[in-house]
Parts: C-alpha cells; structure tokens; sequence
C-alpha cells in the first residue's frame, strides 16, 4: 500500500515538469528519488514506520479524517 | 596515493556521477534522469575529459529504477566513444535491485560498491550487509568487474580490508572515499588527510565530496595524489546561490583545476590501465 499522501502532479506554485512526479501533500513539495521509495512502500519500506511525515501528520489528524492504516 | 604522487605522476581519472538516485529536477531541472539526457550529458562530460561516468536509472517520474540501468547503458554507449560505465549497486534498496548494477548486457566495466550501510531521514538505515556486500563482490570477480569501494565513513575502510583479507578484492584497490553530512565523513582537509593515510598498499582513491565541498576537497585530492568524481549526483549548485547548469559545467571546472596543478586527465585507455580494467 502507498501512503495515502502520495500523489504524482506535473506542477506545484514553482515547477511545471513534462511528467508526473511524486508529490506528498502532507509536506506540500514534491518527494525525492529516494523519499518516494518509502512512499511506495519499496525495498522493504513502510511509510507507516519510516517517514516521519506521515508519523507527525497522522498525530495531528482527528481519527475520522486519517486514512485507512496499511496492512 | 600521496602527494610524491602527485609530483611523479599527475594523471587524474576524473569520474562524472550525472544523475545519482538522490535528488529530482525539482531540486535542478538540469538534472538529467532520462536515458537520453544522462546519456548526453555524458557524451559532453567525456569530450570535457571524464573517463568514467557512474550511472543511476530513473523511471519516468524520476524515481530510482535499476531495471532501466540497460537503457541508460546503451544510450551511453550509443553517444560516448570509450568513456568506462559503472554502475551503480548503491543506494538505499535491496539487494535484488542493487545486483542489476552488475548483469546488464554487456556488464559494465566498473560498478560501485557500497562498504556498508548509511542513515537517511528519522527511521531508516540502508539495507546493506557484509553478507550482500560479499555476493557483489564475488559476481564482480567472477565478471571482471572492477570495483569502486564507497567508503561513506572511516570503519567502511575497514570493511574494504576484511574483503581484501578475504581474497574479494584485486589490486590495485580503488577506494572511493566520501565526504558530507549524517553517515559520511565529516568534509575537512584533516579528515581527507587521515583517511587517506589509513588506505592500504596497492590503493588508488578517489574522493567524492557533496555539495560546497565539492570544489576544495576534489581539489586537495589531486594535490595528494587522489583521483576525483564531480557531478549532479553530489552537486547541484556551481557556487553558492548558482544552480549547476549541466554536469558539463562542473568537468570543465575540474579539467581546468586539474590542468592548473599541471596534471593532465587520464582518458579512459589510460584509467583502464591505471585501475587494472581487464
């Protein structure tokens, strides 16, 4: 499972790319190469337990909004 | 490997790391990922005087892809006249992606490998145990592969001399020794120096230093007998405040440093021969 954050834009405020790219609109930039591997759950990564931004924007969510844990 | 060496030989292989798997255009959207932009960027590079290219793969988000390695391989070497490819088997995955590096068709001639594993972020440590790092290290020897030996720290050193001890290694062993912030060692000349006096017989190095340090630690490598890597891939800025405008833009800086401290570059033939690339 993707975190839920993840999305893949061609533009944000400052950049315009020809492709999509990925986007973690928990921190409203666009991901690194290496960030979007634990976005994706890649190499034996879970963005649950590895990224500290969904850890701190899940803290602040009210558990009605947060998304569908992952398995 | 000293500075007597420098004053006897003066013949720098210059590595050109282009895209790398760390940063996106949205860093530099000078940043090649594509096979086609790596590739010609590359070509430039080798025109300015690379003899080495260290090559990552992205996919069409610019997201790390070892399984495109054999189209960025062959769009280098559709563009490039006889610069040496290494692969990458670094980074942050496992090690069923991190072996593709090394069975692309043909192999490449050169191919990093990562001394151990480093941290990135709050959460993660590399995945890169002595276990994988000797399996690489076998399937390059069995290939004639010759290994750069990413020393991201001091103990990664260390590490090299227990795959030396092994029988992992053929000489000369050609170190790759890191410098920056988190795991790598801290970018001083202090350091540059006790590092390199801590390699064994038989060793050539080349240094590698990420950002600002890119410029002054390349530099006092020549003067100490070292090789260097420049690129988009450690730096993307060509002073403080300027993005880099291709990897071309940082060679020619270095070639011009290189031919200053009245050094010539070796072409790839020459770092062939130097390194022991059958």
């Amino acid at each position: 499972m993707t975190c839920p954050y993840l999305e893949y834009r061609r533009q944000d405020d400052t950049h315009e790319f020809d492709h999509k790219r990925p986007y973690c609109a928990a921190a409203e930039s666009f991901c690194s190469p290496m960030k979007a591997d634990v976005c994706n759950d890649r190499h034996e990564f879970d963005h649950t337990t590895d990224c500290e931004l969904y850890s701190a924007q899940e803290a602040e969510l009210p558990p009605e909004l947060s998304p569908e844990p992952s398995e | 490997m000293t500075y007597e060496s420098y004053l006897d030989d003066r013949n720098v292989i210059l590595t050109v790391a282009p895209t790398g798997g760390v940063h996106g255009k949205d860093a530099n959207p000078n940043l090649p990922e594509q096979p086609e932009e790596i590739a010609e960027q590359v070509a430039e590079c080798e025109k300015l005087g690379a003899a080495i290219c260290h090559l990552h793969a992205r996919d069409e988000h610019g997201e790390n892809d070892a399984s495109r390695l054999q189209e960025v391989n062959d769009a280098v070497r559709e563009r490039c006249d006889d610069i040496i490819i290494q692969n990458t088997t670094g980074g942050q995955s496992v090690y069923e992606s991190r072996v593709q590096g090394i069975r692309t068709d043909p192999h490449p001639e050169m191919a990093s490998l990562d001394m151990g594993p480093f941290n990135r972020g709050q959460h993660i440590i590399t995945e890169h145990t002595r276990h994988n790092i000797d399996r690489l290290a076998a399937e390059m020897q069995e290939k004639g592969i010759k290994p750069e030996l990413e020393c991201f720290n001091n103990g990664h050193v260390n590490e090299a001399l227990r795959l030396i001890e092994r029988g992992g290694l053929e000489e000369p062993y050609y170190f790759n020794i890191i410098f920056g912030h988190g795991t790598f060692t801290p970018p001083s000349p202090e350091n540059v120096l006790n590092l390199v006096s801590n390699l064994p017989e038989n060793s050539e190095f080349n240094l590698l230093a990420v950002g600002e340090h890119q410029l002054p630690l390349t530099t006092l490598s020549v003067i100490l007998g070292g090789h260097v890597r420049v690129g988009m891939e450690d730096n993307l800025y060509y002073r403080r405040g300027e993005p880099v405008a291709s990897n071309a833009q940082l060679v020619e800086r270095t070639a011009r440093i290189v031919e200053l401290l009245d050094c010539d570059l070796a072409t790839p033939a020459e770092a062939r021969d130097r390194l022991g690339i059958r």
